[in-house]
């Protein structure tokens, strides 16, 4: 799995210290900076700690394309309740979906139905993630 | 030939139509506009980024148009506070006594009248706003802390129509303040204003023949805002007014979009706005307003 710290990458992609991925251009330019480094079909873990505002166009041009274009698999995490609401939208208008792991490495769905259980069931089949006694879904790793 | 457009005492998206009919009016002989604010005693952010969109507008004419500063001292202090002064220099010959004040920091101008032109102006806009605005929300809004990222979302896809859509640059302004006249509550309100090419032709070479002889500005806010439709054929283009209008719908707020001759309103409870009003006066470009009021004001 291939880990992306998007504080870091939206640093390094746009002049000025902005911790806010907004607009399309920076959306744009921090999609283009991640998928040079990213083989297609690739699992990857976008951690979102230190973002503060996601807005949808950023939310469209970054999580929604490479999840349509590039990547297999996208984990988040650092997610906080107000980029679920930036990004969940725009998934379900694409008809995609992401995996969410919370700080104890439970793991939740986020996005169109469908894809978001085939998701799950990839990570336990590659044993990236096992079922816990509670029922719930976690990464093997955390 | 000087054209005199009145600016209203009271400046808000209400007296907005008197003023864009007086525009409209005015502007139709490619004459030099006076616009006369001497009178004025209060003016929303709406009023202010408006006035801006009708400067630039005159201004494309060759010669800056004329403004009467208000005569008021404390009217006069307030729009400079407001940042309007520091935009309306490059856009109107401005008369009359105009405090040499910087923009405020008090807690009601939580963004004074801001220039946007490109993407990095919409980054500076939400990293101020989170800053100043966190606290008004939660503190006198009543709202949960995450109400404040959401806020800054929608500042931030309102802002970006502008980028996007309008050709040109525009305006856009938060304040909190008391609204007395409507809800006894206060409130917050983000207006955004362009002199640009309006939703209309945004929008017409992909949607103009779909509506046939429905078409026009009306039709136009109709498919941005209501079917999220955008210029782009990207299935992810036009999520920024839906997203604005479910964060509006969870707090009980209201989103007007006025363009060219119509303006169209997602319309809350505690409001009687018209949803959609069509043979407007023509304006130039698009004026966006929210409101979001105090929580808890849908009783009122």
């Amino acid at each position: 799995m291939q880990l992306i710290k998007m504080h870091e990458v939206l640093q390094q992609s746009v002049a000025g210290l902005y911790a806010d991925l907004v607009t399309r251009p920076t959306g744009r330019a921090v999609r283009e900076s991640i998928e040079r480094d990213l083989p297609p079909g690739t699992i990857a873990v976008m951690d979102f700690t230190g973002v503060g505002c996601l807005d949808y166009s950023c939310a469209d041009e970054i999580v929604a394309k490479l999840l349509r274009d590039k990547v297999r698999v996208l984990l988040l995490r650092g997610v906080s309740d107000a980029h679920r609401e930036a990004i969940e939208p725009v998934l379900l208008g694409h008809g995609l979906a992401v995996v969410c792991a919370g700080p104890d490495g439970t793991l939740e769905v986020l996005g169109a139905h469908e894809p978001a259980e085939a998701l799950l069931e990839e990570l336990v089949a590659r044993q990236l993630a096992a079922r816990t006694p509670g029922g719930a879904i976690a990464l093997t790793a955390a | 030939m000087t054209r005199l457009i009145e600016v209203p005492v009271q400046f808000d998206d209400r007296s907005f139509e008197q003023f864009a009919a007086a525009y409209a009016q005015a502007a139709a002989d490619g004459a030099r506009l006076l616009f006369d604010a001497h009178a004025a005693e209060w003016a929303s952010p709406y009023g202010l980024v408006g006035l801006l969109a009708a400067g630039e507008a005159a201004a494309r004419g060759g010669e800056r148009a004329l403004l009467t500063a208000p005569a008021n001292p404390d009217v006069v202090s307030y729009w400079a506070r407001a940042g309007f002064f520091r935009e309306a220099g490059d856009l109107f010959e401005v008369h009359g006594k105009v405090p040499r004040t910087k923009p405020a920091t008090e807690s009601e101008v939580l963004l004074p009248v801001t220039p946007v032109r490109a993407a990095e102006d919409v980054h500076a806009v939400v990293s101020t706003i989170q800053q100043r605005a966190s606290a008004i929300l939660a503190s006198e809004l009543g709202l949960e802390p995450k109400a404040t990222m959401g806020f800054a979302m929608a500042l931030s896809e309102a802002c970006q129509n502008i980028v996007e859509h309008a050709g040109t640059g525009g305006w856009v302004a938060v304040q909190a303040y008391h609204w007395r006249r409507k809800l006894a509550r206060r409130v917050v309100v983000i207006a955004v204003a362009d002199a640009g090419v309006g939703f209309r032709h945004s929008l017409e070479p992909s949607q103009a023949k779909r509506f046939g002889e429905r078409w026009g500005d009306a039709a136009a806010l109709e498919a941005a805002l209501v079917q999220g439709v955008s210029r782009f054929r990207d299935p992810g283009r036009g999520q920024g007014l839906a997203g604005i209008r479910r964060y509006l719908a969870r707090w009980d707020g209201k989103i007007a979009i006025r363009s060219g001759t119509a303006r169209i309103a997602i319309v809350p409870s505690w409001d009687d706005d018209v949803p959609l009003k069509d043979g407007l006066p023509a304006f130039p470009g698009s004026q966006v307003l929210l409101i979001i009021p105090e929580y808890g004001s849908r009783e009122a």
